[in-house]
């Protein structure tokens, strides 16, 4: 197939050349950048945000928003934590029960959010916005404000252990990405998303359950934001009430970033995936090439429009909201 | 107009009168004490009521200050209910308020810690203190042209914290570890908070006597364990092995840092920390920081009662004490790998057994302004 230079063409490829513009540009002042070590760090401090944006990107093809992640994390994190030293604070020891525990939880708090959105009639982003507050409460809830701390190696080996230079579970998130790109591309409920985020009167009149695909929806990003709890928890050693905090920020800058249009039906998993590698380049490129940190702040917003601008399709678009 | 609506203006004016009445009689009853005590140093109260007037008793910090308070209530022979709690809420009119009906409600006999809540509302609770005869101690807040000594006794000291020589002591261990030479990394809090600033300043105060120990970054990590990680590798990836430790401007953010060295294989970087966790002192005794610092909000909440308590009945003279006894700063604990197990055992296994009429030994040093 010979891949013509058409508008569509070059925007749905915009936001990986965003994201070679800006490794070359990172490279050029600082070489450093470009050394297996770095991209190492950059693929390990981007594993639990691209968690994060997996989850939510499957909620805004639906054409919905959830902005439940921090909660969530937050509460998944600390009762993942709390579950592993209850269960003998050690993976080999019995204490791996805690992550299927742990996914469970996430599908659960997903779906609790999903039904406070489809059966009480509230818009997602208000429902999913209430449901993340109560996620950050519950969390300091059980932990009283205090922190808790995992000392356990083998679990640690998440970090630690690295397989051709990358810690275990940036290759965990490798197959997580493929996982979330099958589901995607190669299930009824993959397809359901688009076939909801496209048209939903449509969706519906074609016979497709909305509430039960949303309902499913939002349950699979609450599996997607304990998988990003425990990555983090693998990731700091410990967890608390804040343990989630600014996840929603570049979560969902991600996803725009990457292409991925607010208003559903347009982009995917592979667009969260550049979009999160963007951000974070971003996030460490400027501190490696010695940006003053007062720039720093201005000059992420100023790159996340710039990179918006370039990957979105914007004759697609009547109005913005 | 209705009968029903002259009945209600009358009512309301009523009211109104009776209140301002009611309000005259009580501001009578303030006064009256208040012109015998002017002028005259009463030579000592006898049996004085106690309150605390602080924020509120949610957070950590300002229930551990009162638990201080109830702990030396408790020494004088008393019930810990003897202790008012004057609840400002946040606000300084509400702090203002309550503690003039405090002295109403004791004719000035009574002594009282306060954190007046903002800078300028210092001035009017002192002022209606040394009107009703009472003593206080205040602490956190005051103008820099407030001073305890221009009110003869009734005001009897002011407390505050300073981060930034503890921050350079910290800065100090960390470089004498670091063999005096190599490349430090500063990760800071949010830019523009007080203590960031000061904690930072400390570590520029020490580096003048380090010639050679260049500061080869200081970025702001806001308090944050997550960013903190992030911003150390990044510090990796542009420094790398010229970072020889890592000055950290919370234990929250050194967290941050002695995990993302320890993705690299780190794990012998000389590290400091501020703010004496729990946690971060369990860091230090296993040696994976070098040190913290402590504040110790309960010694400071029962040590301002207790001032206030025992200049009201006489033990001392505030306007016979040097100015360093009257405005200091109060103690910072520096925990060290040397006596982190003593300091565990001693402040977080058990509460300690202060004495509440050492006044200034734990201090640290007249309060300087700039």
């Amino acid at each position: 197939m010979k891949m013509k230079l058409t508008r569509e063409n070059v925007i749905r490829w915009a936001p990986a050349l965003v994201l070679l513009g800006l490794v070359v540009l990172f490279t050029a002042i600082n070489p450093a950048f470009l050394s297996q070590r770095n991209l190492a760090r950059i693929a390990l401090a981007a594993t639990p945000p691209m968690m994060v944006a997996l989850g939510v990107t499957f909620i805004i093809v639906m054409g919905s928003i959830d902005l439940s992640m921090e909660g969530a994390v937050s509460l998944c994190a600390v009762l993942f934590c709390l579950l592993f030293l209850k269960l003998g604070g050690s993976l080999g020891a019995g204490a791996w029960l805690a992550i299927p525990a742990i996914l469970l939880c996430g599908a659960f708090f997903g779906w609790l959010t999903g039904m406070v959105h489809v059966r009480l009639q509230i818009p997602s982003f208000m429902a999913s916005l209430a449901m993340g507050f109560v996620g950050t409460g519950a969390a300091v809830l059980v932990t009283g404000g205090d922190i808790v701390r995992i000392d356990d190696d083998v679990f640690r080996a998440l970090l630690t252990w690295r397989i051709l230079g990358f810690p275990l579970m940036v290759h965990i998130a490798v197959l997580l990405v493929l996982l979330a790109w099958f589901i995607q591309n190669h299930t009824t409920l993959g397809r359901n998303f688009y076939a909801v985020g496209g048209g939903e009167e449509l969706a519906h009149a074609s016979g497709v359950n909305v509430r039960r695909v949303r309902l499913a929806g939002f349950a699979l990003a609450g599996v997607f934001y304990a998988i990003a709890a425990i990555f983090q928890v693998a990731r700091l050693g410990q967890a608390e009430s804040v343990t989630g905090a600014n996840l929603m920020f570049i979560a969902i800058t991600s996803v725009v970033v990457g292409g991925v249009a607010l208003w559903g039906g347009i982009g995917g998993v592979l667009n969260a995936v550049v979009g999160v590698l963007i951000v974070n380049v971003i996030g460490n490129g400027m501190v490696v090439i010695g940006l003053p940190n007062y720039l720093q702040d201005g000059l992420l917003g100023v790159l996340v429009i710039v990179a918006v601008v370039l990957s979105t399709d914007r004759r697609l678009v009547s109005f913005a909201k | 107009m209705s009968t029903f609506i002259k009945d209600f203006i009358d009512r309301e004016v009523m009211t109104r009168r009776k209140l301002l009445l009611a309000g005259a009689a009580g501001i009578a009853t303030m006064a009256v004490p208040g012109m015998s005590g002017r002028g005259q140093a009463r030579a000592a109260l006898v049996d004085p009521a106690i309150a605390w007037s602080y924020r509120d008793r949610a957070s950590a910090y300002w229930n551990a200050v009162v638990s201080g308070g109830e702990a030396f209530v408790e020494s004088i022979g008393r019930g810990k209910s003897d202790l008012v709690s004057l609840i400002s809420e946040g606000s300084s009119e509400k702090s203002l308020a309550d503690i003039k009906a405090f002295l109403a409600k004791t004719g000035g006999n009574c002594a009282i810690a306060c954190d007046p809540n903002d800078s300028p509302n210092a001035r009017p609770i002192v002022e209606a203190v040394q009107a009703a005869g009472g003593y206080i101690s205040t602490i956190w807040n005051k103008t820099d042209d407030l001073h305890p000594w221009d009110f003869g006794d009734n005001y009897v000291s002011h407390m505050t914290w300073s981060d930034e020589q503890p921050s350079e002591q910290t800065a100090r261990i960390l470089f004498e570890a670091m063999g005096g030479k190599g490349g430090v990394v500063h990760l800071g809090g949010i830019a523009a908070n007080n203590p960031a600033v000061e904690r930072l300043a400390g570590l520029h105060n020490a580096l003048k006597d380090f010639p050679d120990i260049e500061l080869l970054d200081a970025q702001p990590a806001d308090w944050d364990t997550t960013k903190a990680a992030q911003l150390m590798s990044s510090f990796l990836t542009r420094y790398g092995d010229r970072i020889t430790g890592v000055h950290c401007a919370a234990d929250n953010i050194a967290y941050g840092v002695i995990e993302a060295l320890r993705a690299e294989g780190i794990t012998d970087m000389p590290i400091v920390a501020y703010d004496g966790n729990p946690e971060a002192v369990k860091l230090v005794m296993d040696g994976q920081l070098l040190a913290t610092v402590f504040t110790n909000p309960y010694w400071g909440g029962g040590i301002s009662a207790a001032l206030a308590y025992h200049a009201a009945i006489g033990t001392f003279k505030p306007s016979d004490e040097p100015q360093e006894h009257r405005e200091f700063y109060g103690p910072t604990i520096l925990i060290t790998q040397a006596d982190a197990a003593a300091f565990k055992a001693q402040y977080l296994d058990a509460t300690p057994d202060y004495d509440w009429t050492d006044f200034w030994g734990p201090g640290n040093g007249q309060i300087q302004y700039r």
